[in-house]
Order: structure tokens, then C-alpha cells, then sequence
């Protein structure tokens, strides 16, 4: 197996004296150098990303969760199990706000069976309450990592070529009960270029590593909570697509919303094709929105067209994805003591008087900014206040 | 007693588009910027009386630029010496805070106007760097903000000009940050109406308000805007205007009902057509049978 990629195990490499990097501060408090050190942190891990790659923007995927026996094992607080379920809730909202025209679906797997929980959809209410409801449920026995699998593929190979197929399995067991040889699935799921990966919960497992590595997905083991969420995290952002994913022009609806009053200024309530087969009176009202083709009427948006097919969104949803496709260039740090002395030591974005160390240049409009804004504008405003406030740069990120 | 405790941050986004309020004085000439600028100083005035915690910057989005009215840079107000609070001795009896707001805003839209006489005026202002700016300014607030005090921001643009479509990324951007902060965005509009800010106040949840009679305007901001938006619940407010969400085509800019989307890069386009003008991608034709392109990736045994 193809291995010389991994940079080998921790304990094989070099001794490193983490603690010298700690330095106290003049009160002799180190909390000001352990915030140093997350900040430059997270600065390297905006480094880190790529541009100018392709990604599998509309997103299929299957979260898959290990309900076996092994989840309920308290190393995580209060138990496994309700640790994942409340990073899980965190996840399927942050997924929906960050890849609007997505799917998602939930699968678990316990006592060698797997089970569907949720089908794929774009409704992120719905997953969250079956999320919810996945606490009270007992866990028992052994996970079949083979019956998931095939379950979920039984889904994910009808998606659109267009689509990315992605599986993401949260496994907490070391074992794993299949009914036939999983190397035969680990291939099928190749040829359906859809890629797995996993997080494990205990320790790393060879069979896991494997089908990660075959299907071009990430495995990582948690080191604690955090650990476990940023490894969440990973999975927020789109992943590249793959070399056989197609490209296609997809029809989609952009509908009104209508406040349902007519010409005359009468009301005509009506019930929405959401909300259809509840039993409460909630969608029954005058407003929605109406599908351009079928007229069909929906409380909420994105939303496939129960009658006509027809994916129905609004252009906000389709702008909520365009910071992915037009990233922000990083910008460079550089020490105060370099900067033109006539240039007020102000931070242009927040005002903040700039501190002693280092400062943050934008590479296009050449303002200047602190940390704190540095990073606020690369994790979750993606535009430049500076360049966004001058006529010469206010465009530049459109010029791919 | 919890509610003592609560604090109230707000950012005024002043559209400052020289073209614009040119055009305005020449219509009606007894309505000018500096009146304008009163009525709005009178309504920040109010905001701070509110509570003693409440917060306030005001920002200006101009036509080449977007800069801070107030508060001003410290390092520059270091080196202008101590002349503001001077000259807020001479108002007698006047609240110090209120003097200075009013005496910086006023300099610093002079300073403005002076040094953008020359070049070339556009027709629209700079609002997503005002934005921008504003939510990183709040981020700071909110950041420096004392543990157990409930700072709650929000942002209101007054607006004459028109939408500027170039910004279009860059103003959904902010907005969806706004989103995510907890901030409201409420805009007063003064002249055309705006498409744009009519999305960030649905989104945001704030409110968006044509004023009818632009003389009126500080009854506007005090009875429809100087409310927090938690209290807005119990008032009267406007109706809500009804959002048009249709986008945008990318090639004629019409506005349409069903479109294509390039599944690569989300471009809209209002007809099928075989590459995507946006990212150069060519699409295989719908309802072709699946013919996947295997690529074998070659593995070091």
C-alpha cells in the first residue's frame, strides 16, 4: 500500500520542548503567549488553503454514525454518543449556511445492521430534530461498516454525476461486522466516485485507513472535544472534486414570495406542499413561495419541487457560496518596525491602535490591519474592508 | 436588574455621494447635506442618551472611499492635541460626549469633501466597504466588550444614491456575516429605492424604510430606528416590503424567473448554452446517457 505520503508517527519523530515557546508576561501570566500561539494557529491553517481548484460545490452526503456498543464509552463527556449528537447539530447548521444548494443525509449503524435515519435532503430543521431524537436510543452490539456503506450507496449512486457524493462515518468501535469481503465495496464505492471519510473516536484501524486513502476521502483520529470538532469543521467547506465529476447547466427556479393578498386585496390562505402531510396548522397561511413552473407553494427555501422537480432557490442562497469559489488572498504579515513612519499605526478596518509586533498588509489596496481583524475577514467576512471601500479594487476578486 | 447591563452599539453608515447631493440642492435647495447631517447628529445624540452604555460610530461611504466619522483614530487624535475638548468648554452646559460626536462628524465630512474634489464622481457610494468596515468595528466592540455585559449591535444605513452592482459579492458578503454576528441592518432610504438593502434588511431582519418626505427626517429616525429591535415587537412599525429574490442573469442582467446554473461556479444564465461564459466549463448536454470519464490514478505499489 501506497504509504509514503504519511509523514510517519509522532512518537518516531524528533523530541520537541513544547513548553519554550511559553514566555511570561509581565504580570507573569502565560495567557497572553497561549493566545499568540492559537492565533498564529489559525493563521496558518488560512495559509493552508488552496486556490484555483475546482470544488464539488452541490454536495451529497451521508453522515454516517456508529451507534455500537463502543459509543458508550465516557472518555468524551457525558458519553460518546451525546458528545457526537451535539457537535452533529452544530455541523448540519453550519453545513446548510455554508453549502446552501446541499444535501445531507444520516444513517447510523448498530448491532450489525444498519439503518436509514434521515434521506437526503437540503432541510436542515429535519436532520437537527432526528439528531435530537437520536439520544434517547440505546447502543448495542457491533457496527457493520459494510451495510452502511452499502446503504448509503444505494442513494448516492443516483445523484447527478454533477454532484459531489461524499460519505463521512463517525466510528467509535475497533471492529467492525461484515457480511461479505468489504474490499469489494471499498472498490465499488471507488467506481462510484464517491469518497468516505472518517473520523475515529478510539484509535486508528487499517481497514478505515484503507478505504479512506482508496476513495480520496481524510481519516483522522480525535485527540479530545476540540479535536473531534475541528476535524468536524474540515468537512464544512467543499471539498475539490474529483477528476470524473461532470459538469452540467442545472435548471433551477428563482420563485416570488408573495405576500398573498391578490389584486382585489382579498386573503386566500392555502396550504403548502412542505408542510402537507403534518397534522398542525403550521404552513397553512397566505404567504410563500411559488414555484415559478408549477406553481406549487413552498414555506421555505431551498427546496426541490415536490410536483414539477424543479430545484427552487433564491440568489442569496447561490451568493452564500460564492466566498468558496473567490476566496480572499491572505494577507501578508509584516513587522510595525518596516512600516512608513508617516502612515498612521491605526487599523483600518476596527480603529484599534496597532500593537508592537507584527500587522497584516492586503496585498491589492495595501491597508493595513490588526490580528483580530485579519483573521475576522478571512474566517467569516471574506471581503476586504479595504479593498471593498475603493473603486480601483472593489472587483478584483471577480476576475478569474 | 439583569437588563442594566445591557449595552447598545450603533453604527451609522452615512451615504455621503457628492453626485447625488449635488443634485439634490439643485432641486430643492433648502434641503442640503448640513441639514441632513443635523438631523442625524440629533438622532446619534439621542441613541447615547438612551443609556450611558451605549455605543456609537458613524461611518461614511463616499463615493472613492469609505472612512470613519467617529470615533476618529486615537493616534490622530493624539497628535490633533487636546482642541476638542477645548472647544467643548465653549458650549456651555452642553454634554461633553454630545459636543465632541457632533464637532468630529462635522470636521471630519468637511476633511472628506475637501479632499475628493478632484477625479471623477460616481453615481453610486462605496456601502460594502462601509460594511465591511462596520462589522469588523463591531467585532472589535464586541471582543472588548466587559464579560456579563450584553452588547447588542446594529447598523443603519442612510442611503440617497443608487445600488452599485459591481459590489454585489462583496455587499452579500457582509450581509451574510451580519447574519451570523447577530447584527441588524436597517436602512433609511431617501431617494431610490434599493434592491440590495431590501435583501440585507430581510435577512437580517431589519427594517427597511422609503421615507416619504425627506424633510421629516429625524421624525423617521427617532420613531422608527432609535428603538433596539428587541423592543420593535411591541411597535407599529411599516409594513414589510415585499423582497424580490429573482437573480440576476450573468449575461444580460435581466432579471428571471427560471434560469441554468453552471454546477462549477454558480453562474446564472437565462438560456442553456454550451460553455460557461464565467469559468470556460463545457457542459455535456442533459439527458445524454451517463458516459463517466475514468482516469486511472496510477498507485506505487
Amino acid at each position: 500500500m501506497a504509504e509514503d505520503d504519511e509523514k510517519g508517527y509522532r512518537w518516531e519523530t524528533e523530541y520537541e520542548k513544547s513548553w519554550e515557546e511559553l514566555t511570561e508576561d509581565a504580570a507573569g501570566l502565560l495567557q497572553a503567549s497561549v493566545d499568540e500561539i492559537a492565533l498564529k494557529a489559525k493563521r496558518r491553517k488560512l495559509l493552508d488553503k488552496l486556490g484555483n481548484i475546482r470544488l464539488g460545490m452541490m454536495r451529497h452526503l451521508y453522515i454516517i454514525i456508529d451507534m455500537s456498543a463502543a459509543m458508550e464509552d465516557q472518555d468524551l463527556k457525558p458519553t460518546r454518543l451525546h458528545s457526537t449528537l451535539k457537535l452533529l447539530e452544530n455541523f448540519i447548521e453550519e453545513y446548510f449556511d455554508q453549502n446552501p444548494i446541499s444535501q445531507l443525509g444520516i444513517i447510523t449503524t448498530r448491532n450489525k445492521r444498519a439503518e436509514k435515519v434521515t434521506e437526503l435532503g437540503g432541510n436542515p430543521r429535519r436532520h437537527i430534530s432526528a439528531v435530537k431524537a437520536l439520544v434517547t436510543r440505546s447502543c448495542q452490539g457491533e457496527p457493520s461498516l459494510q451495510n452502511s456503506l452499502e446503504l448509503a450507496l444505494q442513494t448516492l449512486r443516483h445523484m447527478p454525476s454533477h454532484a459531489s457524493r461524499e460519505i463521512l462515518i463517525l466510528f467509535a468501535s475497533l471492529t467492525t461486522c461484515d457480511p461479505g469481503n468489504i474490499k469489494e465495496t471499498v472498490k465499488l464505492l471507488k467506481e462510484n466516485n464517491i469518497s468516505c471519510s472518517i473520523i475515529g473516536l478510539a484509535a486508528e484501524v487499517r481497514i478505515c485507513k484503507k478505504l479512506c486513502h482508496d476513495t480520496n476521502g481524510r481519516y483522522g483520529v480525535i485527540l479530545d472535544e476540540t479535536h473531534y470538532k475541528d476535524l468536524l469543521a474540515q468537512h464544512i467547506t467543499p471539498p475539490p472534486a474529483t477528476v470524473s465529476t461532470e459538469s452540467s447547466l442545472i435548471r433551477m427556479g428563482f420563485p416570488h414570495h408573495q405576500l398573498g393578498s391578490d389584486k382585489n386585496g382579498h386573503e386566500k390562505p392555502s396550504m403548502c406542499m412542505c408542510h402537507l402531510d403534518s397534522k398542525s396548522t403550521q404552513g397553512f397561511s397566505s404567504t410563500g413561495y411559488f414555484c415559478p413552473q408549477c406553481k406549487s407553494k413552498y414555506c421555505e427555501l431551498p427546496i426541490e419541487c415536490k410536483a414539477c422537480g424543479l430545484t427552487l432557490v433564491s440568489a442569496p442562497h447561490l451568493a452564500r457560496s460564492y466566498h468558496h469559489l473567490f476566496p480572499l488572498e491572505a494577507f501578508h504579515e509584516m513587522p510595525v518596525a518596516q512600516l512608513d513612519p508617516s502612515v498612521s499605526r491605526v487599523c483600518h478596518s476596527c480603529q484599534a491602535q496597532l500593537p508592537e509586533s507584527n500587522v497584516y498588509v492586503c496585498g491589492k489596496c495595501q491597508h493595513i490591519f490588526c490580528i483580530d481583524c485579519d483573521l475576522f475577514v478571512h474566517e467569516t467576512l471574506h471581503t476586504c474592508p479595504g479593498c471593498a471601500s475603493s473603486r480601483a479594487t472593489q472587483m478584483s476578486h471577480m476576475s478569474l | 436588574m439583569s437588563d442594566r447591563k445591557k449595552a447598545s452599539l450603533l453604527v451609522v453608515v452615512i451615504d455621503t455621494n457628492p453626485v447625488w447631493w449635488g443634485q439634490r440642492l439643485v432641486d430643492q435647495p433648502d434641503k442640503s447635506l448640513t441639514q441632513f447631517l443635523d438631523s442625524i447628529m440629533v438622532f446619534t445624540n439621542s441613541h447615547l442618551m438612551m443609556n450611558h452604555r451605549n455605543k456609537l460610530a458613524v461611518i461614511a461611504a463616499h463615493t472613492n472611499q469609505s472612512c470613519f466619522l467617529y470615533p476618529r483614530a486615537e493616534s490622530r487624535e493624539a497628535a490633533g492635541g487636546g482642541e476638542p475638548g477645548g472647544a467643548a468648554g465653549a458650549h456651555d452646559g452642553k454634554y461633553e460626549l454630545f459636543a465632541q460626536v457632533n464637532e468630529q462628524v462635522m470636521e471630519e465630512v468637511k476633511n472628506l469633501i475637501l479632499t475628493s474634489l478632484e477625479g471623477h464622481s460616481e453615481t453610486d457610494s462605496l456601502l460594502a466597504g462601509a460594511l465591511a468596515m462596520s462589522l469588523c468595528y463591531i467585532h472589535r466592540c464586541e471582543k472588548e466588550s466587559f464579560t456579563g455585559e450584553d452588547l447588542s449591535s446594529r447598523i443603519l444605513i442612510i442611503k440617497g444614491s443608487e445600488d452599485n452592482p459591481a459590489q454585489y459579492m462583496n455587499f452579500m458578503n457582509a450581509v451574510f456575516t451580519a447574519q451570523k454576528q447577530n447584527v441588524t441592518i436597517d436602512a433609511c432610504i431617501l431617494d431610490n429605492d434599493s434592491g440590495l438593502l431590501q435583501q440585507a434588511c430581510d435577512i437580517t431582519g431589519g427594517v427597511y424604510l422609503k421615507i416619504p418626505q425627506p424633510s421629516g427626517l429625524l421624525q423617521y429616525l427617532l420613531w422608527v430606528f432609535l428603538p433596539d429591535p428587541t423592543l420593535r415587537l411591541k411597535l407599529t412599525l411599516p409594513p414589510k416590503a415585499q423582497v424580490d429574490y429573482r437573480a440576476a442573469c450573468f449575461c444580460h442582467r435581466n432579471l428571471i424567473d427560471i434560469g441554468y446554473v453552471c454546477s462549477v461556479c454558480l453562474s446564472i444564465f437565462c438560456s442553456f448554452s454550451p460553455i460557461c461564459s464565467t469559468c470556460q466549463t463545457t457542459f455535456k448536454f442533459m439527458g445524454l446517457p451517463k458516459i463517466a470519464k475514468k482516469k486511472q490514478k496510477k498507485l506505487n505499489p
